[in-house]
C-alpha cells in the first residue's frame, strides 16, 4: 500500500518533499490548461474527506462554471468534530502536500488567494504552516509567480476561535469574514458566492492533500485505490479504549474491525469491545456486532452511522453509555449557534434529560421523550448540527435502550462497580 | 411564468418570489416569527416549515424560491407536527409572564400558540433566565422573552444602519444587547421593538398603561414632525395617544420610523399645553373667554388696518399647520386684511432653494419620489445629513449604499459616516467650492455630455475658472484625491439622487452654488430633494404664505390669476408683493405695527433674535399668535389663541417629495381649548367683517384650494387615500420641466469668488446642529425625547476641546457679539477640527440666539452670521 | 466618553501586518481581538473599542462576533490558562478525574480562576489530542497522556 498523505515524517521540511516527489503535482497541473485539472480530479473519483462525502470534481465544476473573480480557495482545517485529529497529524507531519494541494486548486480554480482556516485548538500547527508557508514562498511554489507559470497564488493562516459549527462551509466563510460563525442560507453555494460573495472553494485539509498524488501519478492510478465508490486513501484517527490510538493511513474501505484490532492494537488491557463511533461524535454509535462494516461513505451509511471525519472512537465494556451521550449532548449544547429553534433549544433540553438519567433522577417516559425531542429537532434544522446531535443521541439509545433503563431504575452500574465520582 | 401550487391552489407567479410571499399573495397564511418583509431573510424560527412534494425534508417557506411545477402543502399533519414542536421548543424557555407582559394581545408566540394548541409542560428544568434590562429610559429589555428571531438586529444593521445593538454570546445563552449591555447609544428609531414579535424588547413609554384590546382604537395619519411625512398608526385609548406604531407596506416610511416620530408624540398630550385663550391685561396675560379674545384680536386688527392701511399688518405661517390653515392664512391676510406680508421658516433656505432649482429646471424640479434614492446609481448629499434632518429619507441613502450604490456626501454628514463611499469634506459653508470642483473633475473626466440641452450645456462649458483639486483642497479643505476619486465614481453612472440643504441657499453664493448644484444634477442625471425640516414647509409654500405668490405656485404679478382669485375671495389684493420674513421685522414699527402668527415661533426659531424680540415687544402695535404652546413668541403676544395639535384635527400636509398626505383625527374630540387654525382665522375673518371663510371643515377648504389653484384642479379630499397623491396632483404645474434654463446669473455666479476663505483652520465656528431627537422648539415638550436628550450641549471632537482648554462635561461660555451662552461640552470623535455643534432646541440654549445674519440681496433669505465668536472654558 | 487606550507600537505593527491579508477590515477582526487580548489581558469594553476604532468597525460588531467565540476571553484570567479537554474520548480515558484533581489542588472550577490567579480553568471540547487523551493546552502547549500525577507536574512549570 502507497501512503501518500502522512508518509514520512520527514516531509516536514520542503528539501525531503521535493525528493519523495513533492510540488511535481503542481508542476504538471500549471502544464495544463485550469479546466483539465478540474476535469482529472473528477475522473480520479475524489470525494471530500470533510465529512459529507460530496464528489469534489463535480464541487469544482460548479465553482469552475461561474466567471466571477476574485475567487478563493479556502481550507477547511477547523476540525472541530471530536475524536478526530487527522488533519493535525497531516499537517504535523507533511504540511507541504496541503499547500501544494491548495497552490493545485488555485490553479485548477482561477483563485489567486487562499486562506487555511485553522482551529484555535492548534497553535503549533500554525507555526508549521507558517514556516512552511515561508518555504514554499522562497522557492516560488507560492507568490506572485507560482514555479514560473506567471500566476499568482498565494495562502494566508486564519485563526478560528473556538467554534465547532465553523466546521461547516458558511459558518466557516462568515466567520472568515469576521462575523459570527452562523451557517449562511443555501443557495447561493459557496462555489459561487462564498468569501465576500465571489466564488470560493472550501476543501478539507485532507481532501486537498490528495491532490497532489492525483496529479503527480494521474487519475486513474488514483481511482484504482481502495474502493471504486470512494476510491483513495483515508486517513482514519482511532481514540479511546486501544491499545495503539493514532492517526491510520489506510484505503478506503478497510474493515472497521482491521482498523481496530490490527492497526490499533485492539482494545486497551484485554477488555472487551462494547460500542464504536466510526466518523467522529456526530456518527451514531454501532454495536460490536457491525463492525465488520468496510469504512466507506456508502456502506457505514448502510449500516445506520456514517463515515464522517473516519474518526474512530472505541469504548471497552467499563464505559458507561450514557455518560458518553450526555457528554456528546453537552457538546452540543455548547456548539449550537443559536441560530434555529430547534438545535438552540433542542440540545439543551436534550442534555437536560440525559443529565438527570445520569444522576439516577430519570423517570419513565424519559427514553421516549428523548426519542421524541429528538425527532423533533432532526430534519427541522437550519444546518446539520443539529440533525448531528439528535442522531447521535438516537444512535445511543437504540442500540444501549437496557442500560437507560437501568440507569432510571437503579443508576449507574459502572459508578457503583468502580467507585466513580459522579460527573 | 411560474406555476405552484399550494394546498392544490393554483398559483401563477410572474417572478421568482418564496413559497411564503407566494402563499400570502393569494391569501394563505404561513405562520413566521423570524421573517419580516423588510429584512434580510434569516430562517431561523422554523416555524414556516412547509411540505414540498418530492423533497424529503419540510423545508423553510420564508427562504424556498417557488420553482416552477412545486406542490406545496402548508398544513399537513406533518407540517402541524412539526410547527408544535418548534412552539415546544421556544416554550420550553419561554418565561409564560403573560399576564404581565404588555405584549399581550398582539404576541406572535401568543397568537401560534393558540392557533397550534399549548403543548403540555413536558420540560421539567428551570428556564433560562435574564433580568429585565431598564437602564435605558424608553426601551425596556427582556430577554428570556427573546425568541431569537433576530429582527431587531436585522433590521438594526441591515436596515437602520445603526449597528447600534447585536446578539451577544452563543447558543442557548445568546441574548440581544447594546454595547453597553444596558442604555443604548443609537438612533433611537424603536424600529427594533417595533418588529420584535415578542415581548423581549418594548418601549417603556406606554408601560403596564393598557392592553392591546383595550384601544379604542387605530388611527392612521401623518408624523408632525418633519417633511418626510411618515405613515403612523395613533393607537388611542380614551382621548390619549398610547402608542405610536408604524405601518408596514405603507406610505412613504413604509413601516420606518424615526426617534422624533417614534417616542416624540408625547407634546400633544402635555401638560403645558395652552388651555384658554390668553390677552394681555396690565401688561401681563392673562385667561381669557374665547369670545372675548377673539373679539380683541379682530377690533385691533381692524383698528391697525383703518389706521395704517392693510400694508401696515404682515403674518408668518406655520410649516407644522395643514395645507388648508397655511391656505386659510394667506386668504385672511391678503383678502381679508388687504396685506401681501405673508412669510414663513421656508424663507431660511428651503423657498430660495426651491426658486433656483425651478428657475433652472421648471416648476416640480424637486418632486421625486423618496423611495426612488436606492435606485439610483449614485446618491450625492450636499450641505446637509438627511439622516438627522428627515431621518428616513436618510434611511433610503443608507439603503442606496447597501445596494452597492455610489454615495458621495459634501461637507459634514456623521450619519452618513459607514455609507457613504466618498466623503468631500468642505468645511461649513464652503461646500459651494466643492461643487465647483466636483464639477470641473466630472467635465474632465467625462467623455461626452448628455446633449439634451446645447443651450444649458453652452453654459456649463462656459464657467471660468472652476477650482482645480488643489485650489479646493486650499480654500475648502477637501483633499485632491478624495475630490478626483469621487468624480471617478461618479462619471459613469445614468442616474442619480442629489440630496441638498437649505444651507446652500441661505449663502451669498446661494446663485452660484444652485447654478453649479444644477450642472452636476444635468451631468448626472439626477433627482432633487431638499431636505424640509417641517412637516409641512412644502405645503405652505405651495399654498401661497409667500410675499409674491399666490396658491399654486402662481406669481401674485401674473394678473389673470391675480384676478382669478379676485374673484373667488371677493376681494381686491393688492398687486404689489409684500415684505419678506426678515424684513418684517425690520420694519416693526415702521411700516410694520401688528403681526400675525400662526404655529411659528420667529422669536426663537430665526437668527438676529435680539432684535426680532425687542420688535415683537416693543415696536408693534398688535401682535396675536396662535399656538399649542406658550412659545418665547406667543408670551410676547396681545392675543394667544390655542390652536389643536397635530393628531387633533383633519387637513393635509405637503411632504418635501410634493406629496399630499391626508391627517386623521385621533385625539382631541372633546378638546375645548384648541380649535384648528383654520376656525379661528375663519372667526376672526367673521367677527371683523373679513373675508370669506364659510368652512366647516378641511375638506370644504380642499374644495376652495381645487377651485383656486391651478396645480391642484379638481383634487378632492376623498382622493388622498392610502399614499396621498404625487405632485402636480390633478392640476397643471406653472412651466413643464424640459424647459430648462441657465439662471441669468449664472455665468458670473459660477466664477469662483477667490477670496481667501476662512476654511476651518484659522479658528472655531459655530455650527448650527441639527439633532436627531428634536425638532425646532416643539419636541422639548415631549418628555421621552427630553429623557433621550435631556438638554443644549456643545459638542467639539476632542482635539478641538483640548485646543481651547475645554474637558468632557466642563462648561463652556460662548459669546459672540448678539449675546453669549453657557454650554456642558460633549466631546464626540470624528466631528470636523474646529467646528462647536450647538442646537437650537432648548429654553434659554438656543444658539441660533448668537447668530447676526446678513441678507442675501435678491431672495432676502437671511444668512446667519456669528461675529466675534469666542469660546472660553469656564 | 472614556477614549480608547491606544495599541502598544508592537501590536500596532502587528495589526497592520494582519489587516494586509484581508480585503476588508472585518475580516481582519478575529486575528485582531487575539492581539487585543495580548495586549489588553482579556476583550474588556476598551479592548473592544480600540480593535472597533483600529479596523473602522461599529463597537457592537465587535463585540457580537468577539462574544460567540469560546478562546476569547471576556472575564479577567488568570496568568495561566489551562484548557483540559473533557470530550468523549479523552473523558473515557480519566479527564474527569483529573478535573477533581484541579478542584482539589487549585482551588478551581470550570471557567474559574485560582484564588491566587495563577489559573484559569476553560474546559474544552475536543482540542485534537484523542491519540494521545487526557489532554490539555496550557497558554500555547499542548500536554498530552496526562494523569493525576502528570497534570501537577507539568503544572508546576507555570507560575
Ligand atoms: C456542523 C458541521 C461541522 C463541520 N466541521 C467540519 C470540519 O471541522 N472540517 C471539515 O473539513 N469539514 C467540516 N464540515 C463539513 C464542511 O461543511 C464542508 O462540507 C467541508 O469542509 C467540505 O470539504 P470537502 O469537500 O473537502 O469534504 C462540517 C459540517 C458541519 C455541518
Ligand atoms: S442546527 Fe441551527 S442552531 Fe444548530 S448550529 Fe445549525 S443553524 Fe445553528
Ligand atoms: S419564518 Fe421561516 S424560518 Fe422563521
Amino acid at each position: 500500500m502507497t501512503s501518500y498523505l502522512l508518509d514520512v515524517a520527514r516531509n516536514r521540511n520542503i528539501e525531503e518533499y521535493e525528493k519523495a516527489g513533492g510540488y511535481q503535482g503542481l508542476g504538471k497541473a500549471l502544464f495544463m490548461e485550469p479546466g483539465q485539472v478540474v476535469e482529472e480530479v473528477k475522473k480520479s473519483g475524489l470525494r471530500g474527506r470533510g465529512g459529507a462525502g460530496f464528489p469534489t470534481g463535480m464541487k469544482w465544476m460548479f465553482m469552475a462554471s461561474d466567471p466571477k473573480s476574485p475567487r478563493y480557495i479556502v481550507c477547511n482545517a477547523d476540525e472541530g468534530e471530536p475524536g478526530t485529529f487527522k488533519d493535525k497529524a497531516l499537517i504535523d507531519k507533511n504540511p507541504h502536500v496541503l499547500l501544494e494541494g491548495m497552490a493545485i486548486a488555485g490553479h485548477a480554480l482561477m483563485a489567486g488567494l487562499g486562506y487555511i482556516y485553522l482551529r484555535a485548538e492548534y497553535p503549533e500547527e500554525r507555526g508549521i504552516l507558517e514556516a512552511a508557508l515561508k518555504e514554499a514562498r522562497a522557492k516560488g511554489y507560492l507568490g506572485e509567480n507560482v514555479m514560473g507559470s506567471g500566476k499568482k497564488f498565494d495562502i494566508h493562516v486564519h485563526m478560528g476561535a473556538g467554534a465547532y459549527i465553523c466546521g461547516e462551509e458558511t459558518a466557516l466563510i462568515d466567520s472568515l469574514e469576521g462575523k459570527r460563525g452562523q451557517p449562511r442560507l443555501k443557495p447561493p453555494f459557496p462555489v459561487n458566492s462564498g468569501l465576500w460573495g465571489m466564488p470560493t472553494m472550501v476543501n478539507n485539509v485532507e481532501t486537498l492533500s490528495n491532490l497532489p498524488f492525483i496529479m503527480r501519478e494521474g487519475a486513474l492510478r488514483y481511482a484504482g485505490i481502495g474502493d471504486p465508490s470512494c476510491p483513495g486513501n483515508k486517513l482514519f484517527p482511532v481514540s479511546g479504549h486501544v491499545e495503539r490510538p493514532g492517526v491510520y493511513e489506510l484505503p478506503m474501505g478497510t474493515p472497521l474491525r482491521e482498523i481496530i484490532y490490527e492497526h490499533a492494537g485492539g482494545i486497551k488491557n484485554g477488555k472487551a469491545l462494547k460500542a464504536v463511533i466510526p466518523g467522529g461524535i456526530s456518527a451514531p454509535v454501532l454495536a460490536p456486532d457491525q463492525i465488520d462494516c468496510p469504512m466507506d461513505f456508502v456502506s457505514v451509511q448502510k449500516a445506520g452511522s456514517m463515515l464522517g471525519s473516519g474518526a474512530v472512537m472505541v469504548f471497552d465494556e467499563d464505559t458507561c453509555i450514557v455518560r458518553v451521550a450526555l457528554r456528546t449532548l453537552e457538546f452540543f449544547e455548547h456548539e449550537s449557534c443559536g441560530k434555529c429553534t430547534p438545535c438552540r433549544e433542542g440540545t439543551g433540553w436534550l442534555k437536560a434529560i440525559l443529565e438527570r438519567i445520569e444522576t439516577k433522577q430519570g423517570h419513565g417516559g424519559d427514553i421516549q421523550l428523548l426519542e421524541d425531542v429528538c425527532r423533533n429537532i432532526a430534519g427541522n434544522t437550519f444546518c446539520p448540527l443539529g440533525d448531528g446531535a439528535a442522531s447521535a443521541a438516537l444512535g445511543f439509545i437504540r442500540h444501549f435502550r437496557e442500560e437507560f433503563t437501568e440507569h432510571i431504575r437503579s443508576g449507574c452500574r459502572y459508578h457503583r462497580e468502580q467507585g466513580q465520582a459522579q460527573p | 411564468m411560474i406555476l405552484i401550487t399550494i394546498n392544490g391552489k393554483k398559483i401563477e407567479l410572474d417572478g421568482p418570489v418564496t413559497i411564503f410571499e407566494a402563499a400570502r399573495r393569494n391569501g394563505i397564511d404561513i405562520p413566521s416569527l423570524c421573517h419580516h418583509p423588510a429584512l434580510e431573510l434569516w430562517g431561523g424560527c422554523r416555524m414556516c416549515l412547509v411540505e414540498i412534494e418530492k423533497m424529503p425534508r419540510l423545508q423553510t417557506s420564508c427562504t424556498v424560491k417557488a420553482a416552477d411545477g412545486m406542490a406545496v402543502y402548508t398544513e399537513t399533519p406533518r407540517v402541524v407536527a412539526a410547527r408544535k414542536a418548534m412552539l415546544e421548543f421556544l416554550l420550553i424557555n419561554h418565561p409564560l409572564q403573560c399576564p404581565t407582559c404588555d405584549k399581550a394581545g398582539e404576541c406572535a408566540l401568543q397568537d401560534l400558540t393558540v392557533r397550534y394548541g399549548a403543548v403540555a409542560g413536558r420540560f421539567e428544568e428551570g428556564k433560562r433566565t435574564f433580568p429585565e434590562n431598564v437602564d435605558d429610559p424608553v426601551i425596556v429589555r427582556n430577554m428570556e422573552r427573546c425568541i431569537m428571531c433576530t429582527r431587531c438586529v436585522r433590521m438594526c444593521d441591515g436596515v437602520q444602519g445603526a449597528f447600534a445593538i447585536g446578539v451577544v454570546g452563543r447558543g442557548a445563552g445568546s441574548h440581544v444587547e447594546p454595547f453597553s449591555g444596558g442604555r443604548y447609544n443609537c438612533e433611537y428609531c424603536g424600529n427594533c421593538l417595533n418588529v420584535c414579535p415578542v415581548g423581549a424588547i418594548m418601549s417603556r413609554l406606554h408601560r403596564y398603561t393598557y392592553r392591546p384590546w383595550q384601544m379604542d382604537k387605530t388611527v392612521k395619519t401623518i408624523c408632525s414632525f418633519c417633511g418626510v411625512g411618515c405613515t403612523i398608526l395613533l393607537e388611542v385609548r380614551g382621548d390619549a395617544i398610547q402608542k405610536v406604531s408604524p405601518a408596514f407596506g405603507k406610505g412613504v416610511n413604509n413601516g420606518l420610523l424615526c426617534g422624533r416620530g417614534m417616542f416624540g408624540y408625547g407634546y400633544a398630550g402635555s401638560p403645558e399645553r395652552l388651555k384658554t385663550p390668553l390677552v394681555r391685561k396690565d401688561g401681563k396675560l392673562v385667561p381669557a373667554s374665547w369670545d372675548e379674545a377673539l373679539a380683541l384680536a379682530a377690533r385691533r386688527l381692524l383698528e391697525v388696518k383703518a389706521q395704517h392701511g392693510g400694508r401696515a399688518i404682515a403674518g408668518i405661517a406655520g410649516g407644522r399647520c395643514t395645507n388648508e390653515e397655511n391656505y386659510a392664512f394667506q386668504k385672511f391676510m391678503r383678502a381679508g386684511l388687504g396685506s401681501n406680508n405673508i412669510d414663513s421658516t421656508a424663507r431660511l433656505g428651503l423657498l430660495h432653494a426651491q426658486d433656483l432649482l425651478e428657475g433652472i429646471f421648471g416648476q416640480g424640479a424637486a418632486a421625486n419620489v423618496i423611495r426612488g434614492i436606492p435606485h439610483s446609481d449614485a446618491v450625492l448629499v450636499v450641505a446637509c445629513d438627511p439622516t438627522r434632518t428627515n431621518p428616513v429619507m436618510g434611511l433610503q441613502v443608507r439603503a442606496a449604499s447597501k445596494a452597492g450604490k455610489k454615495v458621495v456626501a459634501i461637507g459634514h454628514a456623521p450619519g452618513l459616516k459607514r455609507h457613504m463611499t466618498h466623503h468631500l469634506s468642505a468645511a461649513f459653508g464652503h461646500e459651494g467650492i466643492a461643487l465647483a470642483g466636483l464639477l470641473r473633475e466630472l467635465l474632465r473626466q467625462k467623455k461626452a455630455l448628455p446633449g439634451e440641452n446645447p443651450e444649458f450645456e453652452a453654459a456649463i462649458m462656459g464657467f471660468s475658472e472652476l477650482p482645480s483639486p488643489e485650489e479646493v483642497r486650499r480654500l475648502a479643505g477637501v483633499p485632491e484625491a478624495a475630490l478626483t476619486q469621487a468624480a471617478e465614481a461618479l462619471k459613469d453612472v445614468s442616474t442619480s439622487s442629489i440630496i441638498a440643504g437649505r444651507e446652500l441657499a441661505a449663502s451669498m453664493d446661494a446663485k452660484r452654488n444652485f447654478m453649479l448644484l444644477a450642472a452636476i444634477g444635468y451631468v448626472l442625471n439626477s433627482r432633487f430633494f431638499l431636505v424640509s425640516e417641517h412637516p409641512n414647509e412644502q405645503g405652505l409654500i405651495d399654498m401661497g404664505c409667500t410675499p409674491d405668490m399666490l396658491p399654486g405656485g402662481r406669481p401674485l404679478a401674473l394678473q389673470t390669476f391675480r384676478e382669478r382669485c379676485e374673484h373667488e375671495w371677493g376681494a381686491r389684493l393688492d398687486p404689489e408683493p409684500g415684505l419678506t420674513l426678515m424684513e418684517m421685522f425690520e420694519q416693526a414699527g415702521g411700516a410694520i405695527r401688528a403681526m400675525y402668527i400662526m404655529g411659528e415661533n420667529p422669536a426663537f426659531n430665526l437668527p438676529g433674535r435680539k432684535k426680532i424680540k425687542e420688535a415683537l415687544e416693543k415696536k408693534l402695535d398688535f401682535l396675536v399668535v396662535q399656538d399649542i404652546f406658550l412659545t418665547e413668541t406667543a408670551s410676547l403676544a396681545d392675543v394667544v389663541l390655542p390652536s389643536k395639535a397635530w393628531s387633533e384635527k383633519e387637513g393635509t400636509y405637503t411632504n418635501l417629495e410634493k406629496r399630499i398626505q391626508k391627517l386623521a383625527q385621533a385625539t382631541g374630540k372633546n378638546h375645548e381649548a384648541g380649535m384648528e387654525d383654520w376656525r379661528i382665522l375663519a372667526l376672526i375673518g367673521r367677527l371683523a367683517g373679513l373675508g370669506n371663510m364659510p368652512y366647516a371643515s378641511a375638506s370644504d377648504i380642499i374644495d376652495e384650494i381645487a377651485r383656486v389653484s391651478p396645480l391642484h384642479a379638481g383634487l378632492r379630499y376623498e382622493d388622498l387615500e392610502e399614499d396621498g397623491m404625487m405632485w402636480p396632483y390633478k392640476g397643471k404645474p406653472l412651466r413643464m420641466s424640459g424647459g430648462m434654463q441657465p439662471l441669468p446669473a449664472a455665468k458670473a455666479a459660477a466664477t469662483l469668488d477667490r477670496r481667501e476663505e476662512d476654511t476651518g483652520q484659522t479658528g472655531p465656528a459655530l455650527v448650527i446642529e441639527k439633532p436627531l431627537f428634536h425638532s425646532g422648539s416643539l419636541s422639548r415638550h415631549s418628555g421621552a425625547l427630553l429623557d433621550i436628550m435631556g438638554g443644549p450641549e456643545a459638542k467639539m471632537a476632542p482635539g478641538t476641546a483640548a485646543g481651547l482648554g475645554i474637558c468632557e462635561g466642563g462648561s463652556v461660555k460662548i459669546s459672540t457679539a448678539e449675546g453669549e451662552m453657557v454650554l456642558k461640552a460633549k466631546l464626540e470623535k470624528g466631528l470636523p477640527a474646529g467646528a462647536i455643534f450647538a442646537g437650537n432646541n432648548f429654553g434659554d440654549a438656543g444658539a441660533l440666539g448668537l447668530f447676526g445674519y446678513e441678507l442675501e440681496p435678491g431672495s432676502k433669505t437671511p444668512v446667519p452670521r456669528a461675529e466675534g465668536l469666542e469660546i472660553t472654558p469656564l | 466618553m472614556t477614549e480608547p487606550q491606544p495599541f502598544s507600537p508592537k501590536s500596532v505593527a502587528l495589526l497592520e501586518e494582519i489587516r494586509k491579508k484581508y480585503p476588508t477590515g472585518r475580516a481582519a477582526l478575529m486575528p485582531a481581538l487575539y492581539v487585543a487580548q495580548e495586549e489588553f489581558g482579556w476583550l474588556r469594553p476598551e479592548a473592544l473599542k480600540a480593535v472597533a476604532e483600529f479596523l473602522g468597525l461599529p463597537e457592537m460588531t465587535v463585540r457580537s462576533t468577539a462574544t460567540f467565540y469560546s478562546m476569547y476571553r471576556h472575564r479577567k484570567a488568570g496568568r495561566n490558562v489551562i484548557r483540559l479537554c473533557t470530550n468523549v474520548s479523552c473523558m473515557v480515558l480519566g479527564a474527569g478525574t483529573l478535573k477533581g484533581v484541579l478542584g482539589n489542588v487549585y482551588g478551581l472550577a470550570p471557567g474559574g480562576t485560582s484564588p491566587d490567579g495563577r489559573f484559569s480553568l476553560e474546559v474544552a471540547d475536543c482540542i485534537g489530542a484523542c491519540g494521545k487523551g487526557p489532554a490539555m493546552i496550557v497558554n500555547d502547549d499542548l500536554h498530552t497522556g496526562l494523569d493525576a500525577k502528570k497534570i501537577l507536574e507539568v503544572l508546576e512549570n507555570y507560575k
